[in-house]
């Protein structure tokens, strides 16, 4: 029934588009050359000089580390301010920041002082943390490997998805973000080149609300709504 | 019994072609490069038994990898402990003859080593022993990195005020955490350690060989067992583990085994094993364990024997007896400090407490909910398999290496 689908599509909608080549990635940390801060005046100030590889690595890469589902927190920055500092409001606005929805780090970087600073400004103390909780500013590069597997067409992307190692994901769906020039997922970039067999998938793709999601939990909606793409493919 | 050396290939069924795959595409921008250990010992202690499976992987992926050890005197080996105390926060007496003993040892290893020092591509020096080697090799032409495997967080100042220059010449530097690291004036790195799966203390056993153990000891088939594996030190609080298992004594039937070793030959172990002792009062149901360091095979059935892995430490590096613990697929109640955090997920993989209150509270729960014990076990092990293993420790090294060659962009593409 599948593959009646694809040969029927193919014929109808001849494109020129190479496979889909899977990639995997890996993180390796360092720590930023700045020290560590130890209260909330001292984050202030490190944030507003730390690299812009450091702010992504704490908002974004915070994806792929080693941890469960469902993390309370999906930024460190509002993870300190809860467990370190145990200034709950002050997470609680850390934490609704949606990276992603910034036109480029510097102007999250611009929210985040506003955050702090108009935090600083109601207390009448600053918040410290102990010794041992200090808040290290680390980065990372993204090292990407090859899987030698590729995706032929749109059909095929669903059961590939749910193939896929979760760093594999997080490398096309969040990663790409960063380095795609629409700043938009690989998925999406490589079905542009499909046309109409393309565009429900990409519609599709650009609603679901990632950055709150584990990336098992993304893997399990992007195969849900490919799976619903699917079904009118087929009733065409 | 000692380890043998395996092939990288062995490892294909535990985490998968795809990882192995990862690791030749690193490798292949390495190959013929020539890679250089350094440390102090060629058997005892985590270092030497990383390297013992690091080097052959190297060479097995094309690197021409090998191993050196740097010999030295008692008075040495006197300052080195002391340096290793110092880094770690104790106060430390340290006279000029002990400076001396460092010195004039690393000259000496530096007049054997230096040709072969220089002419290498990439130099690990791990640990302080050999930190001075560096500055003794003017004409060297590979990048030098620093592998700190020491919580170096909180040292005690003249020591760290003496080592400093001989690590800040580095390219780099490796901690194992980043509360382990101190300010340097060169890229620090973090690589979290890792265990081996198919080594004797981790590799699966029989069920006749871990029943077999524990009749050995003297343990019941039929009560839950708690275990704590680790050295009787004060940090890892026995002590306090004793106390907890008295508290739940009353309503769980289970048995207690702290099992360690290496006390003889320090004074404080043997001064703690005595205070174990005598808090356990003669329980039959407590079991103290003093084993020699090689039982690696003993240790492994012990763990896999338990229902519950218990490492209630003070405080901690990274804790592996936590990843062994893990990885044999037992929840862990760990303490809340240093790499344990890392490890114990709170109602993931097990349990961070912060008293002895909180240890028995936390075992009671688990009597309580079996299934969970079960599937925070399944956890765990799980966990271990994505960024515990050597594999990963493994590509973060070669990756390191590739890294420094090309340079540290945000994006590194492994395929050569």
């Amino acid at each position: 029934m599948k593959d009646e689908v694809i040969s029927k599509n193919s014929q109808e909608n001849m494109v020129d588009v190479t496979p889909f080549a899977i990639k995997d990635c890996a993180l390796i940390v360092r720590i930023c050359d700045l020290l560590p801060a130890i209260n909330l005046r001292e984050l202030h100030e490190r944030v507003a000089n730390c690299p812009v590889d450091s702010l992504y690595h704490h908002f974004c890469e915070t994806a792929i580390r080693p941890s469960f589902d469902d993390p309370e927190f999906h930024n460190d920055f509002a993870r300190w301010a809860r467990r370190a500092l145990h200034d709950h409001v002050l997470a609680e606005r850390l934490e609704i920041l949606h990276p992603y929805s910034f036109p480029h780090m510097e102007e999250l970087r611009k929210e985040i002082l506003d955050i702090i600073a108009d935090r600083l400004s109601e207390i009448h103390y600053i918040p410290w943390a102990l010794h041992d909780q200090a808040f290290f500013f680390k980065q990372a590069t993204t090292v990407v490997f090859d899987t030698n597997r590729i995706i032929e067409t749109p059909e095929h992307l669903c059961d590939a998805v749910k193939e896929m190692s979760t760093s594999s994901l997080y490398y096309h769906f969040w990663e790409a973000r960063r380095r795609t020039p629409e700043k938009i997922d690989d998925f999406s970039f490589w079905l542009k080149g499909w046309n109409d067999r393309g565009k429900p998938l990409i519609d599709a793709f650009s609603r679901i609300d990632f950055y709150f999601m584990s990336l098992k939990e993304l893997q399990d909606k992007l195969c849900t709504v490919m799976e619903e793409v699917g079904k009118t493919w087929r009733k065409k | 019994m000692a380890e043998e050396v395996k092939s990288i290939q062995l490892y294909e069924d535990v985490v998968g072609p795809a990882v192995l795959n990862q690791l030749r595409q690193l490798a292949g921008n390495l190959e013929g490069l020539k890679v250089i250990h350094v440390n102090s010992t060629k058997t005892g202690g985590g270092v030497a038994e990383i390297l013992s499976w690091m080097i052959p992987f190297m060479r097995e992926l094309g690197i021409d990898a090998s191993w050196e050890v740097i010999g030295g005197n008692k008075p040495f080996f006197h300052t080195t402990k002391l340096f290793h105390n110092g880094l770690q926060g104790n106060q430390v007496n340290l006279a000029p003859h002990h400076i001396q003993a460092y010195e004039e040892t690393n000259r000496q290893n530096a007049d054997r080593l230096r040709d072969k020092l220089e002419d290498a591509d990439i130099v690990f020096i791990h640990d302080p022993q050999p930190a001075m080697l560096l500055q003794l090799c003017p004409n060297r032409r590979g990048k030098w990195i620093w592998r700190c495997h020491i919580d170096a967080s909180q040292p005690f100042r003249p020591v760290w005020k003496y080592l400093r220059p001989h690590f800040e010449s580095y390219d780099a530097s490796i901690f194992s955490m980043a509360e382990f690291t101190r300010a340097l004036p060169h890229p620090q790195f973090l690589v979290a350690p890792s265990i081996d799966p198919l080594s004797l203390k981790n590799v699966d056993l029989p069920q006749s060989e871990i029943e077999n153990t524990c009749r050995q000891f003297g343990l019941d088939p039929d009560k839950p067992i708690l275990t704590q594996v680790s050295r009787f030190d004060r940090f890892k609080d026995p002590l306090g583990v004793i106390y907890g298992y008295r508290l739940i004594k009353k309503s769980c039937q289970a048995q207690l085994v702290l099992a360690g070793g290496g006390a003889d030959d320090d004074p404080e172990g043997a001064e703690v094993l005595r205070e174990v002792k005598e808090a356990a009062m003669d329980d039959p149901d407590i079991h103290i364990l003093l084993l020699p360091p090689d039982a690696h095979r003993t240790i492994n059935a012990l763990q896999q024997a338990s229902d519950i892995i218990i490492q209630k430490s003070t405080r901690e590096g990274f804790g592996l007896t936590v990843t062994e613990g893990l990885w044999k697929g037992k929840p862990v109640i760990g303490g809340h400090v240093g790499g344990i955090i890392l490890q114990v997920i709170n109602h993931h993989t097990g349990f961070l407490v912060n008293s002895p209150e909180g240890m028995a509270q936390r075992i009671r729960y688990l009597f309580n909910h079996r299934e969970i014990i079960d599937s925070m076990g399944e956890k765990g092990k799980e966990f271990v398999r994505e960024n515990f293993l050597l594999t990963r420790h493994l590509r973060e090294y070669l990756t390191l290496m590739v890294g420094l060659r090309r340079g540290f962009a945000d994006r590194l593409i492994a395929a050569a």
